[in-house]
């Protein structure tokens, strides 16, 4: 076990060393590492409050366990199709972005919304 | 130190405890391993180190296409996994004293880099799948970087964690959450799914109905293929070509006009095209093999080619094809799309296509090809 730890921990290092290696030449560096502090930050002071505040309100909820699979499932949702909304402009290659983004992703969470419903039901009759 | 302490957030929620961080770790472990392998695979193809440019495969035809097309679900996947490990984690954050001893500082440290180069890695890798680039770093050579920045902070993560780990698979204690927890995986397994099944439909045909979320989708398309780069962006437009002929370097150089190429025996493919930003497309391709064009210049088989582009400036403009792709009877310096003359987008006068070939590998707009 103790072999298995330090064999895999140095070679992770050894890993971050080749990362860094390859990392630090770059021009604009001082970008990535805001960008990494950004994306901490993000997370951190923003995403995850946001998240445990939402996880609080339904804490009391009857069937909670589904309401939560079901807001989990929309966040996933919303989280991968952020970008796309956000994006400015049109793409100067007509071949992305093609899709009504807006629209399509009412669509999923309604899904969602209606897989949730249908689940709830069910196991209330059971 | 008791009374120094700043009124930090209480966490009674359950499930932030280490089984189920080691149950998501162990999925979210898994994307990330198999987004780092099919990046790492990309790369090699892309820039092969010499003694391997003779071992890349040119079977199976759709290798590319099937590790791409992996490559970024597994990491759409793991934007959920990582978001739902953090979920986990989170109290951690607020551990007091912020550190014990100086192993302890060294692990806190250890955490916060694989946690900031994973999210800075996933979520700018989701946005260049976009082709916006908001940032001021050059996206390719960063994202290669980090991915082995991630992929050392969690074995070293793996290392440090490993006593818990083993904890979590060996004792099966009464666990009084465990209801609980199964929905909570439960939950994240839907989100897992709805993420891949709204988008894996760009690479994955059978899925293409359901791809309402990807930035692309195959059937909106010129001549039946998306683009990538356009030729508005390289530059090139139809007064490029103007008295075009194909330049062919080799012991016995000559120069073919457009019409003297389409009067050479044709060859019809089937092949994709593949892109490391995840999407994928089949499409009916028509033109001269390679190896013809090589033959007729004196060149034997078993020789590499350099193509080059009309393009003004890119950092694909000139290509190297290694001699199995050249041999290849199916890699066409193709003429048409689908049966009908190249669009400007797509290449015209000619353009290479070759199977299990990356797609900015697929050179447009060629104007010479040089026997090595």
């Amino acid at each position: 076990m103790r072999t298995l730890r330090v064999s895999l921990g140095a070679a992770g290092i050894a890993l971050i060393g080749t990362g860094l290696f390859f990392l630090l030449p770059l021009p604009g560096l001082l970008g990535v590492v805001f960008w990494f502090a950004g994306a901490i930050a993000l997370h951190d002071a923003l995403i995850g409050p946001l998240v445990l505040l939402v996880g609080l309100l339904v804490a009391r909820l009857p069937d909670r366990a589904v309401v939560r699979g079901a807001l989990i499932t929309m966040g996933g949702l919303v989280l991968i199709t952020i970008p796309a909304l956000l994006r400015p402009g049109p793409s100067p290659n007509p071949t992305v972005l093609v899709q009504d983004y807006g629209r399509n992703l009412l669509i999923c969470l309604a899904a969602v919304a209606v897989v949730a419903v249908v689940l709830v039901l069910l196991r209330r009759r059971r | 130190m008791g009374r120094m302490k700043p009124t930090l957030p209480q966490f009674r929620g359950r499930l932030h405890d280490p089984r189920t961080a080691v149950a998501i770790g162990r999925w979210l472990g898994s994307a990330v391993v198999i987004c780092f392998l099919t990046g790492l695979i990309s790369h090699v193809l892309q820039h092969p180190p010499s003694w391997m440019t003779g071992l890349l495969p040119v079977r199976p035809v759709w290798g590319y296409r099937f590790t791409q097309g992996l490559h970024v679900a597994s990491g759409l996947a793991a934007i959920v996994l990582v978001m739902a490990k953090l979920w986990t984690v989170y109290p951690r954050l607020f551990a007091w004293p912020p550190f014990r001893s100086l192993p302890h500082l060294v692990e806190r440290l250890s955490v916060a880099l694989l946690v900031a180069a994973t999210v800075f890695q996933l979520f700018t890798g989701l946005i260049n799948i976009l082709q916006w680039y908001p940032w001021p770093f050059s996206f390719t050579q960063t994202h290669y970087a980090v991915a082995w920045i991630v992929a050392g902070s969690l074995l070293l993560h793996l290392a440090v964690k490993a006593p818990l780990i083993r904890e979590n698979w060996r004792k099966r204690k009464a666990d009084v959450d465990a209801a609980d927890r199964r929905a909570l995986l439960a939950g994240v397994g839907a989100a897992v799914g709805a993420v891949t099944l709204t988008t894996v439909g760009q690479s994955l045909s059978a899925l293409r109905g359901f791809d309402l979320l990807a930035p692309r989708n195959p059937d909106v398309a010129t001549q039946g293929m998306p683009i990538n780069r356009t030729a508005a962006a390289a530059q090139v437009t139809y007064a490029s070509s103007d008295g075009w002929a194909l330049e062919v370097a080799g012991p016995r150089p000559y120069r073919i006009t457009l019409a003297e190429l389409e009067a050479l025996p044709q060859r019809r493919v089937r092949l994709p095209i593949a892109c490391v930003e995840g999407w994928s497309a089949d499409a009916w391709w028509s033109g001269v093999p390679i190896r013809d064009l090589l033959a007729r210049a004196g060149a034997p088989p078993g020789t590499a080619v350099r193509v080059e582009s009309l393009e003004v400036w890119g950092y694909y403009r000139v290509m190297e094809m290694p001699a199995q792709y050249a041999d290849d009877p199916s890699t066409l310096l193709a003429l048409r799309l689908n049966d009908e003359v190249l669009s400007l987008d797509h290449g015209y006068p000619a353009r290479i296509i070759a199977p299990n070939r990356p797609g900015v590998l697929q050179t447009k707009w060629v104007s010479r090809v040089e026997a090595l």
